[in-house]
């Protein structure tokens, strides 16, 4: 099975005027898993219903598989969807579910029966097909779910935070399993989430949305490492990115960046890999500066002073201030748990300076 | 506090009992019994006369002034039964997709069409009561079922769609949306996902009209002449003679008669409480 799911200038307006999606132009490959990101009330569940056809689209269109769907009902648009709250039908049991849309497409019984019994196999279900829906847990249900999905072998797959009312632990696991099952069906897959931890692990490519605008679209290691703008690079990451308000300045050939007291000498070749920083010299300038990114050896020395310390076991999470600056931008850092710092002292830390992003003091796109 | 709360909880029983216990007492007395002064509250020797003579018939000297007809109140029972059940069923019907189409699909003055639609719920019956008995006397259906349970759809339909559709806001759109998703029209996904899952507050929803079709004396009294369709609230009061009644009789026929609405309502007690007080 293969297929593509593909959005063309696909904009939804409400009536009142709200436009949740504007101009949105997505392709999800044969196979492929693509993540669809971003804060709540982003447009990504309104962009992945009007796939589903659950909503109507305002302008442009919806192809599966080449075939242009946009004005098609949902029943026949060959696609199978996974709620967030599982939506299971509760008065039909476990393999009721599952068999329902083979039902509704008139399969032969014994086909029906095949289909629901593998699906069941493969997701651990075989001993629960007698059951009732409340008599599952959270993890089960979801399963069930995911089993009505597969069974109908559809051409493409979508999925509205299917994971987000499990446990933390729970989550985990099925993301693991999701991944597992999807790689099996090898069907082509829209996936939304507002949890970029998801987003990252789960992803083939990963496209971010912010007010119905869609900001990147990439694998995770490029929207990471090269996000577009000041949206994506606070999103994505966790703990967010610190960003700071900072002064480019001159520092012999070279540039150095200033902000709260703080100064730190750009590495030749940061700069002669963005020509754009040399324009700004003297200007104002975004400097984001990932909370991994402290401490490292080798790294640019600032003075902080300590104002929180939280402890997570295998690392420390400290919040820092620049030294002269009390009332400065309050940054994160992510350091290694022999880090001798003391809540509310001053200290001297470390920070990489290869690994800075920069960013237009106005417009948040990336320099 | 404590004292006071019981007397009130005592009282209240009292209200409510009382006439039942009166009723019993009253249908395993004699005639001469009841009309003897002192008052026997309690039986001196209880029977089962007039149970029999409700049910085998009776003539007035036998049954002091009150003349039964064998089998007629059996006859009103059914009637009462075929024409509540009926009402209910048919009721349910249409406001079962009332409530849904008013509580899901968008459309235009869907708003309007409810609070219309509520706003016939404070219209006293006897406001439209001769332009009823004009309507039914012209289409033929006077005394006629029929003819009553098309009348009590119209008058409980207001209710019952109202009742339903807060249960229809409060439903997840889920489960009908991947019915959609599965292959489902609309219509399917109505009948094979949302009916069942709208099931709990349709059956209390039912015993409400039930009930209240079950005790509905006006309409009845107006609309029906012979035993072909009169129910049972409207031949008792034809037990109530001129000159004299025969009270154990009566009683007794207002015994049997709250026995079926009695047991609907103890079996459905906790789904009705819970759909009236709006959670279901």
């Amino acid at each position: 099975m293969s297929g593509t799911i593909t959005l063309e200038s696909v904009t939804k307006q409400f009536p009142g005027g709200v436009v949740a999606v504007d101009d949105l132009n997505l392709e999800v490959e044969p196979g492929e898993f693509l993540v669809l990101v971003g804060p709540s009330g982003c447009g990504k569940t309104t962009a992945l219903r009007m796939v589903a056809g659950l909503e109507e689209v305002t302008s442009g269109q919806i192809r599966i598989n080449d075939r242009v769907v946009t004005r098609l009902p949902p029943r026949d648009r060959d696609i199978a969807m996974v709620f967030q709250n599982y939506a299971l039908y509760a008065h039909m049991t476990v393999r009721n579910n599952m068999a329902f849309g083979l039902k509704m497409a008139r399969m032969p019984r014994a086909e029906i029966r095949r289909r629901v019994d593998e699906a069941a196999a493969m997701l651990g279900l075989s001993d629960l097909l007698n059951r009732k829906p409340r008599q599952l847990s959270g993890g089960q249900r979801q399963r069930v779910a995911m089993g009505r999905a597969i069974v109908r072998e559809p051409a493409a797959f979508l999925m509205d935070e299917p994971l987000s009312n499990l446990d933390a632990k729970l989550r985990v696991e099925m993301r693991g399993e999701i991944i597992r099952v999807q790689r099996r069906i090898a069907a082509p897959t829209l996936y939304v989430t507002h949890d970029q931890t998801e987003a990252m692990t789960m992803g083939d490519r990963v496209a971010i949305l912010s007010d119905g605008v869609l900001q990147q679209l990439g694998t995770p290691e490029e929207v990471y490492d090269r996000p577009v703008n000041a949206f994506v690079a606070a999103f994505i990451g966790s703990p967010s990115m610190n960003l700071v308000d900072a002064t480019l300045e001159r520092d012999g050939d070279g540039l150095a960046v200033a902000f709260a007291g703080a100064r730190i000498p750009l590495a030749a070749d940061a700069t002669s890999a963005r020509p754009g920083l040399a324009e700004r010299a003297g200007g104002p300038v975004k400097v984001g500066l990932r909370p991994e990114d402290f401490g490292r050896p080798g790294g640019a020395p600032i003075d902080v002073h300590v104002t929180r310390l939280e402890s997570l076991g295998s690392e420390l999470v400290a919040y820092l201030t620049p030294a002269g600056a009390t009332d400065g931008p309050v940054m994160t850092a992510r350091l290694d748990r022999g880090e001798k710092l003391e809540q509310g002292e001053p200290a001297r830390v470390t920070v990489d300076v290869t690994r800075l992003y920069f960013f237009d003091a106005v417009t948040g796109d990336a320099v | 506090m404590r004292l006071l709360k019981l007397i009130a909880i005592v009282l209240i029983v009292a209200w409510s009992i009382g006439p039942i216990v009166l009723g019993i007492t009253t249908s395993i007395s004699t005639q001469r019994e009841v009309n003897s002064i002192p008052t026997h509250w309690v039986p001196q020797s209880p029977t089962l006369g007039a149970y029999r003579a409700l049910l085998n018939g009776s003539t007035g000297q036998v049954s002091g002034g009150t003349v039964v007809q064998g089998g007629d109140f059996v006859h009103a029972m059914t009637n009462s039964a075929v024409i509540a059940l009926g009402a209910a069923a048919l009721t349910l019907i249409v406001s079962t997709m009332a409530a849904y189409a008013l509580g899901r699909l968008r459309f235009r003055l869907s708003g309007g069409v409810l609070a219309l639609l509520i706003g016939t719920l404070v219209i006293p019956i006897f406001v439209v009561v001769i332009g009823l008995f004009q309507v039914m006397a012209n289409s033929h259906l006077i005394d006629t079922k029929r003819g009553l349970i098309l009348v009590f759809v119209a008058t409980q339909s207001p209710l019952a769609t109202w009742l339903l559709y807060t249960q229809v806001r409060e439903m997840p759109h889920e489960p009908e949306e991947a019915a959609l998703i599965d292959g489902c029209r609309r219509w399917q996904a109505f009948v094979r996902v949302v009916v069942p899952q709208m099931s709990s507050g349709i059956a209390a929803v039912a015993a409400i009209i039930v009930l209240s079709v079950w005790g509905e004396f006006l309409i009845p009294l107006l609309l029906t002449t012979t035993m072909n369709a009169k129910p049972v609230t409207v031949l008792i009061t034809e037990y109530v003679g001129k000159y004299t009644t025969n009270y154990p009789i009566v009683a007794a026929a207002g015994v049997l008669a709250l026995i079926p609405p009695a047991i609907l309502a103890l079996v459905l007690n906790k789904r009705i409480t819970g759909m009236l007080a709006g959670s279901s």
